[in-house]
């Protein structure tokens, strides 16, 4: 009977936290609105993750505290892997830092359809500014983008002249990329390989999305990146490019095949320039001439403004604050879209939001940066979308994208069946 | 409550009549105190969880807000979503074959270090030490050894004369068993150090007797230590099979899901649909058809037991 009546109690307490747990979220209406008082703020919280290896944040509130000695911008760690699950957690709670950042794209939509999210709109906001619209849904802006990463094509120098073959130049499409890659292969005679793309679907899904007429994830529609799958295959199957199954099972890292001069060319995101210069100073990575070129095209008609691709990330306010803490929170965001912040970012090696002219030279001051025209114009020039669009269902369409990708690049199955599976997938369990 | 009035007949005697609701409740009360620090955490950290869990099986929930109460449609969905069928055949695959191969192999390794011999303990350290080694360790040199072209295993294959070995993790066919080797390579000492002492616990008078009746040492194994073994052999299969349906570190680590969905198990939908898709409660109806996959297999066990006790 006591056995009973104790199961009675623990349930009667579990339903109790039950319903405490579900009606946490309701009284978020918090802070908003203009009648808050920044003066009355010492301190505001920011989210960050890995603070020990990744400065941005440090530097961005180093860099208001110079400009307003009176307000302490003070950081709060997260793991970096887990994140997101422990921000929701921590927003879900209630002991969440007064603002956040976005580290995934992909994510922002749960926060901002969550309710998790003060509307910035009313900060002013320069045109100059990229990945805004990102952030933006129905009119209003949720986020403000501090860094807008880009993908770049990287290309070993030293391996080039090796091989007798002329640099990128700017105009290149894929095809013209998968074709010096088997140059490149066979010139060098297996001292390194063309290229190396590494095992994320991104590094060919994310080139698809953006630069294909016919792309549109959210339709489920997929054949155009039947294509582009057959262009990577055939690349593996040329020995071109190291193959899909070599990478995971040998957990292969993108940094040690660039940098330890294994492959010559490299598709990478634009954050990779700070990592290979790091790398370059500890002896981790091997010391050759490198460059980056805009990111290779469909075809030749947006060579002018090369299309490339990368999430924005940038930092939102959590609605919980008071009103005193937004007001000093939205000016500390206001801070971030300016140039100082983005100087300030590119002085470390970061591709702040901001690439006009002044942040470019900034970027190009750091000691070991590639400073050819090419790498500038690829820093400076490019329209860059996001990797993904802000939906619902983005995450469960690229869970299914990502499935598709490992199969056929490990040759489970053709691109057409492959694609063609994972659109029936899309189909019955997202679409349908 | 139904079994303890089932029970209740086969008890011994009553206790004396006097002091007993007295004594009872002592008793009671200090048993209580003793497993109470464990049942608390028991309490907070499991059991108010669980019961959540099926709460929000019956709710949408993206983490934020209110859960919205929508009856079995979650239910409804699991019907006719592919891949949560893919799921749920691939983790009865992995269990099909990970629970034979892991009892075999560690009763095997239990009854070749229950001989006295040199060095015993080391050899049983040995066997013991994948279980207690990271499953990321693992799951990286694993993944190193399963390599099509420059892994061991596949060079020792095509020096056998094997001309086309498999792909290992990175193929849709041998994905499920090049997990399943790892991770029996990884149990098995656990298990074998349950059978240990379970084989330990046999008294020596039965082998003697078997040997005077004339049974060989086949036969002393499948009438003398198979049957003693039971109690030991009931309690590693149902672990085992729990253990089997609740996969997730090691394919996850390893492999996961891929290639494409060929290794994607259910705790791993699980996780993909909650913490991934934010879609909680879709993931907890899906968390609660494995509570009822494990929790009936258990039962069926039992009564097989129950039946062959008879």
């Amino acid at each position: 009977m006591k056995r009973t009546m104790l199961t009675g109690a623990a349930a009667l307490a579990a339903a109790a936290l039950t319903l405490t747990a579900c009606s946490g979220g309701d009284d978020t209406a918090g802070g908003g609105g203009d009648t808050g008082d920044a003066s009355n703020v010492d301190t505001i919280t920011l989210a960050g993750w890995s603070l020990a290896t990744t400065p941005e944040f440090q530097v961005l509130a180093d860099a208001y505290n110079e400009q307003n000695p009176d307000v302490t911008v003070e950081l709060q760690e997260y793991d970096a892997t887990e994140y997101d699950t422990q921000m929701i957690a921590d927003l879900a709670a209630g002991s969440a830092p007064d603002m956040y950042v976005l580290k995934n794209l992909k994510n922002f939509v749960t926060y901002e359809d969550g309710g998790q999210l003060l509307d910035l709109s009313d900060i002013e906001v320069s045109d100059e500014v990229n990945g805004v619209d990102a952030y933006t849904v129905d009119g209003a802006t949720y986020a403000i983008p501090y860094r807008q990463d880009a993908w770049y094509l990287y290309y070993n120098k030293d391996l080039f002249d090796q091989a007798g073959i002329d640099y990128p130049d700017g105009s290149w499409t894929w095809d013209d990329y998968a074709a010096t890659a088997e140059e490149l292969t066979e010139a060098l005679g297996g001292d390194a390989l063309g290229t190396y793309q590494h095992s994320w679907q991104s590094t060919l899904q994310g080139f698809a999305n953006a630069q294909d007429p016919d792309a549109d994830v959210l339709s489920g529609e997929w054949e155009y990146l039947v294509p582009w799958y057959e262009r990577i295959v055939e690349l593996q199957d040329a020995g071109a490019q190291m193959d899909f199954g070599a990478v995971t099972t040998n957990s292969v890292t993108y940094q040690s095949q660039f940098g330890t001069q294994q492959a010559a060319m490299m598709p990478m995101g634009s954050w990779y320039v700070a990592t290979l210069l790091a790398q370059q100073d500890s002896g981790d990575a091997e010391e050759f001439n490198w460059g980056f070129a805009p990111a290779p095209q469909l075809d030749a008609s947006t060579t002018e403004n090369p299309v490339t691709f990368a999430d924005p990330t940038g930092i939102g306010i959590n609605p919980a604050v008071d009103a005193d803490v937004a007001a000093a929170a939205k000016d500390f965001l206001a801070f971030v879209a300016s140039e100082d912040a983005a100087s300030a970012l590119a002085e470390i090696g970061i591709t702040p939001a901001i690439t006009n002219d002044g942040v470019t030279e900034t970027y190009f001051s750091i000691e070991g940066v590639p400073t050819d025209e090419l790498s500038q114009f690829a820093f400076s020039t490019h329209d860059v979308r996001p990797e993904n669009p802000v939906s619902a269902d983005t995450a469960t369409l690229q869970n299914i994208l990502s499935d598709a990708h490992s199969a056929i690049l490990s040759g489970t199955v053709s691109p057409a069946d492959g694609i063609a599976e994972a659109m029936d997938r899309a189909q019955s369990e997202v679409l349908g | 409550m139904a079994t303890t009035a089932v029970d209740a007949p086969a008890a011994p005697a009553p206790p004396p009549r006097r002091n007993r609701s007295r004594l009872t409740l002592r008793n009671t009360f200090i048993g209580w105190t003793f497993i109470l620090p464990n049942f608390i955490g028991f309490a907070v950290l499991t059991l108010v969880p669980v019961i959540t869990l099926f709460y929000l099986a019956f709710t949408s929930w993206n983490a934020f807000g209110q859960a919205n109460w929508i009856g079995l449609e979650n239910f409804q969905r699991l019907l006719t979503d592919g891949t949560f069928h893919t799921a749920l055949i691939n983790t009865g695959y992995y269990a099909v074959l990970h629970i034979p191969l892991t009892l075999a192999v560690s009763l095997g390794l239990a009854l070749l270090l229950n001989h006295k011999m040199r060095g015993i303990a080391f050899f049983r350290t040995v066997a013991f030490f994948p279980y207690i080694t990271s499953i990321v360790a693992i799951a990286v040199v694993w993944n190193m050894l399963f390599s099509p072209d420059s892994g061991p295993i596949n060079q020792f294959l095509m020096a056998l004369g094997i001309d086309n070995p498999p792909g290992w993790t990175t193929s849709a066919t041998w994905s499920m068993p090049a997990v399943v080797l790892t991770s029996v390579w990884r149990e098995m000492g656990y298990y074998m150090l349950l059978f240990l002492a379970g084989l330990q616990a046999i008294p020596r008078e039965l082998y003697e007797a078997a040997r005077v009746d004339g049974a060989h040492a086949i036969q002393r194994f499948w009438n003398v230590t198979v049957p003693s073994l039971r109690p030991t052999t009931f309690f590693v299969t149902v672990i085992l099979t729990i253990q089997s349906f609740k996969v997730l570190d090691l394919i996850l680590v390893m492999t996961d899901g891929g290639p494409g969905t060929s290794t994607l198990v259910l705790a791993q939908y699980i996780y993909r649909k909650g913490f991934e898709e934010n879609d909680f409660g879709y993931a907890s109806a899906v968390a609660v058809v494995l509570f009822f996959i494990c929790l009936g297999l258990t039962v069926v066990q039992f009564l097989l037991n129950k039946r062959k006790e008879v």
